[in-house]
């Protein structure tokens, strides 16, 4: 039984430019209550967090602890 | 094997981060050292505060939420003139949650300061660990030309509960601004005088709803004899907001001349407005008002339904 | 991060608390103050800065018994009227007797209570029936409040753990099992004392929109304090009397009328209509709510359309700063406003959560559970409309008797043969090649619970609910799938989700009588106070199935009058009253 490869759309998005995971940063990724965010390595090198996991209870730490302003939530597609 | 236990790192290590060239770098610093809520942090987010980068100052006027004490407040006051808003405002947020009474040598300084954001920041930060020298420049700040300065200033001496500051909380009382005025007249709480008795019974007819709701509510605490007539009139105010605080506070009062007017609000679509009379023809207690309570014993709002049983039963069945 | 690791590492500690949210550091701080010599160790599946219910903060305390202001006798007169007088009332009075010095001792981390003008505490209402409500201006510093705490106390915090099953011995608790949801490395603790914070169920049922974690309660606590509980042999009461909530519709985040209520703010039916009057939830304003939404006058709405602007403004800034704040965002992607029309309304799926119902691990006033040495406190355990205070309470009770108890035992012996049972039963899904995901399960037990076992509730859903548990048990534990880590955690959950929607099943059948208005409204059976004025006390019986007892209601000890008893019933207004 393979399993699928289905596309969801995310209610967690960061501001590449202003994440500043290349420094060690992993704020959004430990305040997440439900453990959904990842740190990613882009194609040029640098680093930025991302969300892995559609499991989102849009409760908003990632986004009020981010000490750039890197992160913003909005409702999840299924809610809105 | 993962680490399983959370630190409790050096505090000199953690703030080699902050020597990073890279703003990001010392961001991480700024929040291991909050993260660690230990005091020898202070010093090293004092100098963080003044960091080149507005991102890292900013971090670090919200580290500071942490700790608490004179080298906090000093840090923080210092951030109040940074040219970054958002420097600023988390200073100041962050000065209204310190609980140390000695953070307040800090502070008192800039409560002579010429600049309004300093100013209002430093009377929200200094209201909370009341340091009675705090007075006289806080009614001085009441003629202030902003209207935050005279909010800020009317926190501080309420919370300060002070007899000699009523001249100025009662002159606050009849402020241009209606914000003002309502604050002045809640502050006013503490006193039994005569005069913070005048002064919120006037305030029942000022033009501002939530100012005449400020001063019914506060007669609760202040009021006397000679509030009694004003809070019947009040009992007819356009707003029932007004009403209800001023049903209210007849009952604290014991006003049982009042008791014939308030029943046949019984009557009265509100529900909110119905559960206090009900309540406080309780405490009144006089027989006569029966008739307005007894068709609802059975209601059916619960809370009117409880207050009716509970008022009836304290009137007796004669 | 996230690849399946092979370890497994063993630790001993006087005191093991289980969840880090609301009653877990409450309970480490008490524990470490009473017995400074204690190894106490805080463990969390989260990272306990956000961890929990209270992850983003609370607007305010709904159940405060300050002096002055309410009795611990009103309280607890309130407490038990409004759950059909099934109530332990030790418990209940002891928290009102003890939670203002819990309320002082928060204020000293730095947590706000609002304060009048003159800085006294500002508890809204003011008269004989008592007053509860103590808003929470700044409520968003709790957990960082609390997390400084913690630090400066130096507490021992294992963060990114879940505690899979509780291991017991000599006739006690002995310590947990826990495995790493980053890496599936196994830890084994050893304990003379473990207190559970775990929180609600939440994860039960399925919300209408469709979406797992949609829910009302934080979706993390999905259960596992009652799943542990149970599979460890302690007393669980009354599971059949579920939490149901009002709630914005799709938002699924608490409407809060009893924010808006003081304010002059209520619940409508379509009509513009108030229906139902009442500040405080109870299973019979349920089923009014429910009875409005089935009738030609639904949907049912939150009206504040009438009030004043200042007054809409207040409400506004109060509901949403704190809690839930992405709520605004919601209100504004619908392109609704408050001043402009009424907001709609629903009831949320079924949860266990004793902070506003009554269901849970059975504890007494000491938060001891049936099994010596085990503790439980919060949403979790079964001490009635608990809400958020009553978890710091209780748990503070829960800190200071496992520091006393650690004094007279040792840590006692359990079968190692446990701990590999358990680690064969956890990594099970990662040892197969391809299967069903966790989700799936997920979704098919919640979408069951929603199916049969939703009140009103019949006899006949509900046992076709159990013949599908149990296929749906059968796939998980021979077909379930996980790839990773985190994919691992996720079929841990799913598991507790499927025990507890087991045990709500197994005590919805087992009281035929109706209870609690719609939390457990059994079409077929009436109320009967004569067989079922009684605690159900669920455990797991020899076969491994749910088993089943009653237990009296502890005789009270503040006394309800004959006419007092009615308080929560008849809440339908008898004609409509139009909106003033």
């Amino acid at each position: 039984m393979p399993l699928a490869h289905t596309a969801t759309s995310v209610p967690v998005t960061i501001d590449d430019e202003k994440c500043i995971a290349d420094k060690g940063c992993t704020v959004c990724v430990d305040v997440c209550p439900l453990d959904v965010l990842r740190i990613a390595d882009l194609a040029d090198g640098s680093k930025t967090a991302y969300m892995k996991y559609d499991e989102c209870w849009y409760c908003q730490p990632c986004e009020a602890d981010c000490p750039t302003g890197a992160v913003t939530v909005t409702i999840p597609y299924l809610l809105k | 094997m993962t680490a399983l236990f959370e630190e409790f790192s050096d505090i000199d290590e953690l703030a080699e981060g902050l020597e990073d060239d890279a703003p990001g770098g010392r961001i991480m610093a700024v929040i291991d050292l909050a993260d660690s809520a230990d005091p020898a942090a202070i010093p090293y987010l004092a100098k963080a505060i003044t960091d080149e980068d507005a991102g890292v100052r900013k971090q670090a006027a919200q580290a500071l939420t942490d700790f608490d004490g004179p080298a906090t407040a000093a840090a923080l006051v210092g951030a109040l003139g940074d040219g970054d808003a958002a420097v600023r405002e988390a200073a100041a947020i962050s000065l209204t949650e310190l609980k140390d009474p000695a953070a307040g040598d800090a502070i008192l300084p800039a409560l002579s300061s010429g600049d309004e954001f300093t100013l209002t920041s430093a009377l929200a930060g200094i209201k909370e660990l009341r340091r009675s020298e705090a007075m006289t420049p806080a009614s001085a700040a009441l003629t202030h030309m902003a209207s935050s300065v005279r909010i800020a200033a009317v926190g501080v001496i309420g919370w300060l509960q002070d007899e000699t500051a009523l001249d100025a909380l009662i002159q606050a009382a009849s402020d241009a601004e209606a914000q003002v005025r309502r604050a002045a007249l809640l502050a006013l709480g503490f006193s039994q005088s005569e005069a913070a008795n005048a002064a919120l019974s006037a305030g029942l007819g000022d033009s501002d709803w939530q100012v005449r709701e400020a001063a019914a509510e506060t007669l609760a605490k202040s009021g006397g004899p000679g509030s009694v007539a004003p809070l019947i009139t009040a009992l007819a105010d356009d707003y029932w907001q007004v009403r209800l605080k001023a049903v209210r506070s007849l009952g604290k009062l014991g006003a049982r001349e009042a008791a014939m007017q308030i029943g046949p609000m019984m009557e009265l679509p509100i529900p909110n407005l119905r559960k206090e009379c009900a309540a406080v023809l309780g405490e009144l207690a006089v027989p006569e008002t029966r008739q307005f309570l007894d068709p609802f014993s059975d209601d059916s709002d619960p809370d009117v339904r409880k207050n009716v049983r509970w008022a009836l039963d304290r009137i007796g069945a004669d | 991060m996230d690849e399946i690791l092979d370890g497994l590492t063993q630790i001993d500690c006087d005191i093991l608390i289980i969840g880090g949210g609301t009653a877990g550091p409450m309970a480490a701080l008490k524990a470490k103050r009473k017995n400074p010599n204690a190894n106490v160790v805080l463990l969390d599946k989260a990272h306990v800065k956000r961890s929990g219910a209270i992850s983003m903060g609370m607007d305010g305390l709904n159940n405060t018994v300050i002096p002055g202001f309410a009795t611990p006798e009103q309280y607890t007169k309130e407490i038990t009227i409004a759950n059909d007088g099934i109530c332990d009332q030790a418990a209940v009075y002891r928290y009102a007797q003890e939670c203002y010095g819990i309320i002082q001792e928060l204020d000293s981390f730095g947590i706000r209570f609002q304060k009048d003008q003159n800085g006294e505490y500002d508890v809204k209402k003011v008269h004989h029936i008592g007053t509860y409500v103590l808003p929470m201006p700044n409520g968003d510093t709790v957990k960082k409040a609390l997390y400084r705490q913690l630090r400066k106390a130096r507490i021992n915090v294992i963060n990114r753990y879940m505690a899979t099953r509780l291991l017991t011995g000599e006739g006690r608790i002995a310590g947990a099992i826990c495995v790493n949801t980053r890496s599936a490395e196994f830890l084994v603790v050893r304990a003379k004392a473990v207190i559970m914070g775990l929180g609600a169920a939440g994860r039960l049922g399925l919300p209408t929109s469709g979406y797992l974690y949609g829910t009302y309660e934080n979706p993390t606590n999905s259960g596992e304090g009652y799943s542990m509980a149970y599979h460890a042999g302690a007393g669980l009461a009354n599971l059949e009397c579920y939490q149901i909530n009002p709630l914005i519709k799709d938002y699924n985040g608490p409407a809060c009328a009893y924010v808006a209520g003081p304010m002059g703010g209520f619940t409508s039916n379509a009509q513009g209509e108030r229906f139902i009057e009442c500040d405080y939830w109870s299973g019979q304003m349920m089923q009014e709510f429910y009875d409005e939404l089935q009738s030609g006058k639904g949907p049912v709405f939150l009206k504040l359309n009438h009030l004043a602007e200042e007054t809409v403004s207040e409400i506004e800034r109060v509901l949403h700063i704190v809690e839930r704040p992405t709520r605004g965002h919601f209100h504004s992607g619908r392109g609704t406003d408050y001043r402009k029309q009424m907001i709609e309304m629903h009831i949320s799926e079924i949860g266990f959560c004793s902070g506003h119902s009554a269901s849970g691990v059975f504890v007494d006033e000491h938060a001891r559970t049936t099994i010596p040495g085990l503790y439980a406190a919060g949403d979790m355990a079964n001490v009635p409309h608990n809400y958020m205070l009553g978890a710091f309470t209780h748990g503070a009770f829960a800190g200071e008797d496992a520091a006393d108890f650690i004094g007279e035992v040792d840590f006692a012996s359990f079968d190692q043969g446990e701990v590999e049972a358990e680690r064969a039963r956890v990594l099970a899904p990662t040892k197969r090649d391809d299967g069903i995901p966790p989700n799936q399960i997920e979704y098919k037990t919640r979408r069951l619970v929603n199916d049969y076992l939703q009140p009103p509730k019949v006899t006949a859903k509900m046992e076709l609910a159990q013949k599908r548990f149990a296929e749906t048990r059968e796939a998980m534990e021979t077909q379930m799938y996980v790839r990773d880590a985190h994919e691992l955690m996720r079929s841990l959950e799913a598991a507790s989700i499927l025990d507890c929607a087991d045990m709500a099943a197994a005590a919805s059948i087992y009281r035929t009588e109706s209870r609690w208005g719609l939390y457990h409204n059994r079409v077929e059976y009436e109320r009967d106070d004569e067989n079922w004025f009684c605690h159900t006390i669920l455990t797991k019986g020899a076969d491994g199935a749910p088993a089943h007892e009653k237990r009296d209601v502890a005789p009270y000890m503040v006394e309800i009058a004959e006419d007092e008893k009615d308080a929560y019933y008849k809440q339908r207004v008898g004609k409509s009253v139009a909106a003033e």
